[in-house]
């Protein structure tokens, strides 16, 4: 007996309708409503006027001194913070790959939480302690040491690019760090015997090896710097600087301007794409760094004294990047008053108002929790099949979708915003102002994310394992869920953090398509920050500190539960 | 019955041919090798079978039912056979019991006669008692019992096998292939087999089906296969052979005289019509080749060549020699151990008729 599936239904080949066939239609369909039509209608925008197909909106753009202005403070900011970023994250990245510095798994620490610290939060830290008359540091310097010359003012260029780059410097720092890890010391120590000193051999060698992945983390950096809407709100507008992200944000003041703001959008991510465009050749040459897996052994040296000056460039990093800003958000959220006596009146009045007594930001939580939740979720379901369609399918367009998937790592959040709105007030559904709109927004902006993650998942499972499920009798959904996926798990898992970190953090897109009951976290930050309000945006900021690190707490529990299969797997 | 028909089946992938037009019949509770190096289409013929690939042209039938054609394709999860991997691919996140269980699961059978049917099945292959364990904490050996035994609990009647014992150890892998030939006795399943071992092959079969190219060349039991090769392609992949220059001297439908590196003519078979005169190469395995002193006469009928021995190779439990004939050829012989030899000694080779296979220059 051939098992019970043979017999009852007699063998006959036909066309049938499969599963994986609807689930992947399914996931060309999300994909098309979630990338594809906004982006289409913010083409479509940029070009229409009242009478027709027009090239004024791009005239305007490019022509007013209002927008040029921007887009030239655009280009200051992510040149500055690109160059900054490389100057603050390489020396960390060799101290930490290539010397004996005391303190690594810190210095590893400070990258990692200065990555991860919603930049808005930084922003408005250092404005507590830098604002011109306000600000704790000015006050103390020019009243305390009666040095009024020595005051620094955060709402300037030099301020936006200082807050920009201790969120950015750690992309240098991780991609530098994973380069100079994976050259194997023979390579260096080759050149050493062929008679090259150790400034030659870093020039020829060392160097040109390790580059490629510098000028990626710069761009990446740059990319970044320039899309942040919320520092560049923050400290930029203050002192009257505007950049591309804040003008956006300006042409939706009523009256709307769609058209400008569209004009504007396509610019911003023309500049964004062919950022990514140098990134992605500088990244594929990379491949020369030897990548075989095993065996690296990377040259340590050692510094001797030199090592405590490393371990000092490295605490100050700290001490700007984390400390600082933590601290203050920390000191300002349990103080009556924000000035330099403020441990005198210690409150938990702060957190009350936040957490009990103001809906808003009691919905603001509430939303943002399940948006983030939901964004990955989606994300990391579509990211799987996506991804699995492009690994281990020959269906037609497989390799179209999986490049469409990738397109919003091109889009600041500003533009996904702007695209959404495009397209979804020109079709008769109703979605504007509601909790959906930025779940579209965030699944959109973040897919890409989860079909990175989904993919390298999935290429450490054999095929094999897959087909002899179906060999044994087991359809494709079975077989996906109960053998693809629990397989894939801890890499899903990161993949579902990967999305939901930024989500929660999300303002840039949120800002744009907000109503007071869809208002999210991020938003609630800004807004009360706006009005004034400095405690409660302080205990905001760190209740949104809190999420943050448990999620990724939890994230981590729920994939070390998974660390069995991954021992396991590797045989495969 | 579960014999397989394979007619005319092509495969491509992009502009390489894997599978071409290839006809093969599989007959009820065989067991067929598809035995070929790597690359000649034997995996992707095999995969054919399983329904994970579909083929561009031609048809597969079991048992009466069409199951593959350029048109349309059964889904592997509805043919209701079994398959082993080269890899095993044990999933590693279920223990023994959960991957033997699955393919029951699938079919919703649970409980008692699920256990029941798993005790037996992994009794079958030696595991009893590993059913809590997970395949990480089992060894190479035991991971390939578990593979087989997820695909026989659900008692197929066709259960492919692709280089299910590549990845052993020789010991193990001689061990693993006794028990499979004497599993396949006991089931009576069909089994197809993939191997690129052609020892393996002989030693497990009941026919061996050479691939080379994408085409079949030749499909019989393996001593056939071995003794009467249809081409030189199988002839040189199914173990050491020489070739030597021949003529034709006279043409029978049957038998023909053929004179080997311009020696007395010798009576051949041959796998085809040969053209009286016709230049011809003549097929000898080494251990046809019988060593002789120099200027002991030759029996009757008896083939003979002359040479000098250019080296000697002890191997226990016989010798391997190469001979240079007189004409510059070399041979390889392989005799008993027993012969003292020295290199640089004048050599006969003697031979039979019948071991020989001639084709066509």
């Amino acid at each position: 007996m051939s098992g019970a599936l043979a017999r009852s239904e007699p063998l006959v080949a036909r066309w049938t309708i499969r599963a994986e066939h609807v689930v992947m239609l399914l996931a060309a369909v999300a994909l098309t409503v979630l990338v594809i039509l906004p982006l289409t209608s913010l083409l479509l925008g940029s070009v229409s006027g009242e009478s027709g197909l027009t090239l004024g909106h791009f005239r305007e753009a490019l022509s007013r001194r209002l927008y040029v202005q921007a887009l030239r403070n655009s280009l200051v900011l992510g040149a500055w913070t690109a160059l900054l970023s490389v100057v603050v994250g390489l020396p960390m990245a060799w101290a930490v790959s290539r010397t004996d510095v005391p303190g690594k798994p810190f210095i590893h620490a400070t990258a990692t939480i200065a990555y991860l610290t919603p930049p808005y939060l930084t922003a408005i830290a250092f404005v507590y302690l830098f604002s011109p008359n306000a600000g704790l540091v000015n006050r103390w310097v020019r009243d305390v040491l009666g040095l009024p010359s020595l005051t620094f003012n955060i709402h300037s260029m030099a301020g936006l690019v200082l807050v920009t780059v201790l969120h950015t410097f750690p992309f240098v720092y991780l991609l530098a760090a994973s380069a100079l890890e994976s050259i194997d010391a023979s390579m260096e120590e080759s050149a050493r015997m062929l008679g090259a000193g150790w400034w030659r051999t870093l020039r020829v060698v060392t160097v040109p090896l390790v580059a490629p992945a510098i000028l990626a983390g710069a761009l990446i950096a740059f990319v970044n710097a320039i899309a942040l809407f919320g520092s560049q709100a923050i400290i930029g507008l203050p002192g009257r600087i505007f950049t591309l992200p804040t003008r956006i944000y300006a042409l939706f003041d009523h009256p709307p301007q769609y058209g400008l703001a569209s004009a504007l959008s396509l610019i911003f991510v023309a500049i964004t794409v062919l950022a990514l465009a140098i990134q992605r050749r500088y990244l594929a040459r990379r491949s020369y760094v030897t990548l075989s897996g095993k065996g690296h052994r990377p040259q340590v040296v050692a510094l001797g004294r030199a090592r405590w000056g490393a371990l000092a460039f490295c605490c100050a990093i700290f001490l700007v990047a984390v400390l600082a800003p933590y601290v203050t958000l920390l000191a300002v959220s349990v103080s009556r008053s924000w000035g330099l006596e403020f441990w005198q009146n210690l409150t938990l009045a702060h957190y009350r108002f936040i957490l009990f007594e103001y809906d808003v930001t009691r919905r603001a939580i509430v939303n943002s929790l399940g948006l983030a939740a939901a964004a990955a979720t989606i994300t990391v379901l579509l990211g799987s099949v996506i991804a699995w369609g492009d690994l281990r399918t020959r269906l037609p367009g497989m390799r179209v979708l999986d490049y469409a998937s990738l397109v919003p790592l091109g889009l600041p959040g500003i533009v996904v915003a702007v695209a959404l709105i495009q397209f979804w007030l020109r079709v008769p559904v109703p979605i504007y102002g509601t909790l959906l709109i930025i779940l579209l927004a965030y699944a959109g902006r973040y897919v890409p994310l989860a079909v990175r993650s989904a993919n390298a998942a999935f290429r450490q499972i054999d095929p094999s394992l897959e087909e002899t499920a179906r060999v044994t009798g087991a359809g494709w959904l079975r077989t996906f869920g109960s053998i693809t996926l629990p397989l894939a798990r801890p890499g899903l898992v990161a993949g579902w953090l990967l999305v939901f970190v930024p989500a929660i953090q999300e303002l840039s897109a949120s800002i744009l398509l907000f109503s007071s009951g869809s208002i999210t976290l991020a938003v609630a930050v800004y807004n009360l920050y706006e009005t004034g309000y400095l405690g409660p945006v302080a205990a905001l900021a760190i209740v949104t500190m809190v999420i943050i690190g448990s999620a990724i707490w939890l994230a981590t529990r729920v994939g070390r539960a998974g660390a069995r299969v991954e021992r396991a797997g590797v045989a495969h | 019955m579960a014999g397989i028909s394979i007619e005319r089946v092509s495969k491509r992938y992009g502009t390489v041919a894997a599978v071409r037009d290839l006809s093969l019949e599989v007959r009820d509770r065989e067991f067929v090798t598809l035995l070929g190096p790597s690359g000649c289409g034997k995996t992707t013929l095999l995969r054919l079978i399983a329904g994970l690939l579909a083929p561009d042209a031609g048809t597969i039938r079991v048992g009466g039912s069409t199951l593959s054609s350029a048109e349309a394709v059964v889904p592997p999860e509805r043919r209701g056979m079994g398959m082993v991997f080269q890899n095993y691919a044990v999933w590693p996140h279920k223990t023994v019991y959960e991957n033997v269980a699955f393919g029951l699961a699938v079919r919703r059978i649970r409980g008692a006669a699920a256990r029941e049917r798993v005790a037996r099945v992994l009794d079958l292959v030696n595991l009893g008692g590993l059913e809590r364990r997970f395949p990480g904490e089992l060894s190479g050996g035991q991971q390939q019992r578990v593979a087989l035994a997820r695909s026989l609990v659900v008692e197929p009647q066709i259960l492919l096998l692709d280089e299910p014992l590549s990845n052993l150890d020789a010991k193990l892998r001689e061990r693993m292939r006794w028990e499979l030939k004497e599993l396949q006795r006991r089931t009576g399943i069909t089994f197809v087999y993939v191997t690129h071992d052609q020892a393996e092959a002989m030693a497990l079969s009941d026919r061996i089906a050479v691939l080379h190219e994408g085409m079949l060349l030749q499909i019989g039991v393996p001593r056939e296969v071995y003794a009467r090769p249809a081409s030189r392609v199988v002839a040189d992949f199914m173990g050491l052979v020489n070739l030597l220059p021949g003529r034709v001297v006279h043409a029978g439908a049957d038998e023909s005289l053929v004179s080997v590196a311009g020696g007395d003519p010798i009576r051949c078979a041959a796998r085809a019509p040969l053209a009286e005169g016709a230049a011809v190469q003549v097929a000898i395995r080494p251990e046809s080749l019988r060593l002789a002193r120099d200027g002991v006469p030759a029996a009757v009928g008896e083939g003979a060549l002359h040479g000098k021995l250019a080296d000697v190779t002890f191997l226990g439990n016989l010798i391997d020699c190469h001979v240079v004939l007189d004409d510059g050829t070399r041979v390889r012989v392989q005799a008993d151990s027993g012969a003292a030899l020295q290199p640089g000694q004048a050599l006969r080779l003697a031979f039979d008729g019948e071991t020989c296979t001639v084709f066509p220059a």
